[in-house]
């Protein structure tokens, strides 16, 4: 279905996970549903106990946009350390309280990816920037409230569930245009 | 200067890589229903943002043809009488065209901006300038201006839904104005169809076939029709203000819904 070597996919994975510092002991399994040119994603397993951290990706989630079926790196790193800084973050109690993955609104959840990789970019990863602050204008409200928001968000390093949650609440409720959906 | 410019030979920089039809129509996935799988297009979807910027760059480089494609059929016909010419004031409205169309590229540009897009960030595939390299100004005109056109009516005017139920007021604004172009190239179409072809069914037959092919082409998967979940919405209105007919209309979304039935397995 895709041009995807596991190798690869590995190599970029191992990489980014010690940049993160994940323990070169944790496993990590990444499984790739190379039958969908979707981008979604689920995280399996936290890596609790004995566990490993297991990673599901749709097959376009690692898809060089520009050469379909091709894999794409820079994606890919992305992709794998949004990921893992979330599963970092559920590790900490600072984030006990966030809600499971799937009782996370858009906006909570658009707002936790921000953050994931505003901390990325300053590792030295590409962001796109823009498009994520289109992803948090899309989630909150296209206003200056919002964009005020995401820089406070996207500039932080030690942020709380709690303190994450209040600075997208509070952009949704200052924001002049309120999303139909 | 060459006539009948082949699609090949298109000026991109670096940034811009094509896919072709085939290459796209032979990707396996595509066949496994996942494609057609994909939901209208509405801010509720968790991909949603990602996938208008994918569209969004679509547009743009449909933009980009369509300019070149319009530009292309000012140059490759002469002006006259003959079964290969052209009235004068068909020229004068691809050069109308022309403008609008350079106007919706600087748009796109901007929007794709505004929607954290890098021009080429996405594969681009030329079938639309194919389409307007018919050596028949009638089939051209027919396959551009009422099939494309047509459909970059459905497309505008679904961006322009997305951009209101976002309450995203740069996008519903730029798309609502594009929009009300590419009524008036459908309307050019649907005229010149008819003045060009008066007298001649047999032409008329071949040039509304030709459309239907390109329709066809551009019914991949059927993700441009009527049903609830079409990603992009059939538009019934804006296409009679541009000379369909409800005939024509129903065989178009007949045809979407064909091809969605042939992209989902059994």
């Amino acid at each position: 279905m895709v041009d995807y070597d596991a190798d690869a996919i590995g190599a970029v994975a191992r990489q980014v996970a010690g940049e993160l510092g994940v323990s070169g002991d944790e496993e990590i399994r990444i499984e790739v549903d190379e039958t969908s040119p979707l981008a979604r994603w689920t995280i399996g397993a936290w890596g609790e106990g004995d566990e490993p951290i297991v990673l599901q990706v749709d097959g376009g989630a690692f898809e060089d946009t520009r050469r379909p079926r091709q894999f794409d790196e820079r994606r890919t790193a992305d992709v794998v350390g949004r990921l893992l800084l979330r599963v970092l973050d559920r590790r900490t109690p600072a984030f006990a309280g966030a809600p499971a993955e799937d009782e996370l609104t858009l906006a909570q959840g658009v707002a936790w990816d921000v953050y994931a990789v505003g901390r990325l970019v300053r590792m030295g990863h590409e962001g796109q920037r823009q498009r994520r602050l289109y992803q948090f204008r899309n989630r909150h409200g296209f206003s200056d409230a919002t964009d005020e928001a995401f820089d406070q968000i996207w500039n932080a390093s030690q942020l709380t569930w709690a303190e994450l949650d209040a600075i997208s609440a509070g952009a949704m409720a200052r924001s002049v245009f309120e999303p139909d959906g | 200067m060459r006539k009948i410019f082949p699609a090949d030979l298109l000026a991109r920089d670096e940034r811009f890589i094509r896919q072709t039809q085939e290459a796209r129509l032979a990707d396996p996935r595509g066949r496994t229903g996942n494609a057609a799988n994909q939901t209208k297009l509405t801010p509720e979807a968790r991909n949603a943002p990602d996938r208008a910027r994918a569209l969004m760059h679509g547009i743009f480089v449909g933009e980009v043809q369509a300019l070149e494609g319009a530009g292309r059929t000012c140059f490759d016909f002469e002006v006259g009488s003959g079964r290969d010419d052209v009235p004068f004031e068909m020229k004068m409205d691809m050069a109308r065209q022309c403008w609008d169309e350079a106007r919706h590229c600087e748009i796109s540009v901007k929007l794709s901006d505004h929607m954290g897009t890098e021009l080429g960030e996405f594969v681009e595939n030329t079938t639309l300038y194919e389409a307007a390299c018919n050596r028949d100004p009638v089939l051209r005109l027919t396959g551009v201006n009422r099939a494309l056109e047509g459909l970059a009516i459905d497309v505008f005017n679904t961006m322009r839904e997305f951009g209101r139920m976002a309450g995203d007021p740069v996008l519903e604004f730029c798309e609502d104005w594009m929009l009300a172009d590419e009524v008036t190239h459908v309307k050019m179409g649907s005229d010149w169809l008819r003045r060009m072809t008066e007298g001649d069914a047999e032409r008329l037959d071949r040039a509304l076939e030709f459309q239907r092919v390109v329709d066809k082409v551009f019914s991949f998967n059927g993700f441009r029709g009527e049903d609830d979940d079409s990603p992009i919405q059939l538009t019934r209105r804006f296409r009679e203000m541009a000379g369909f007919t409800p005939a024509e209309i129903n065989d178009i979304a007949e045809m979407s819904r064909e091809s969605r039935a042939e992209a989902v397995p059994g």
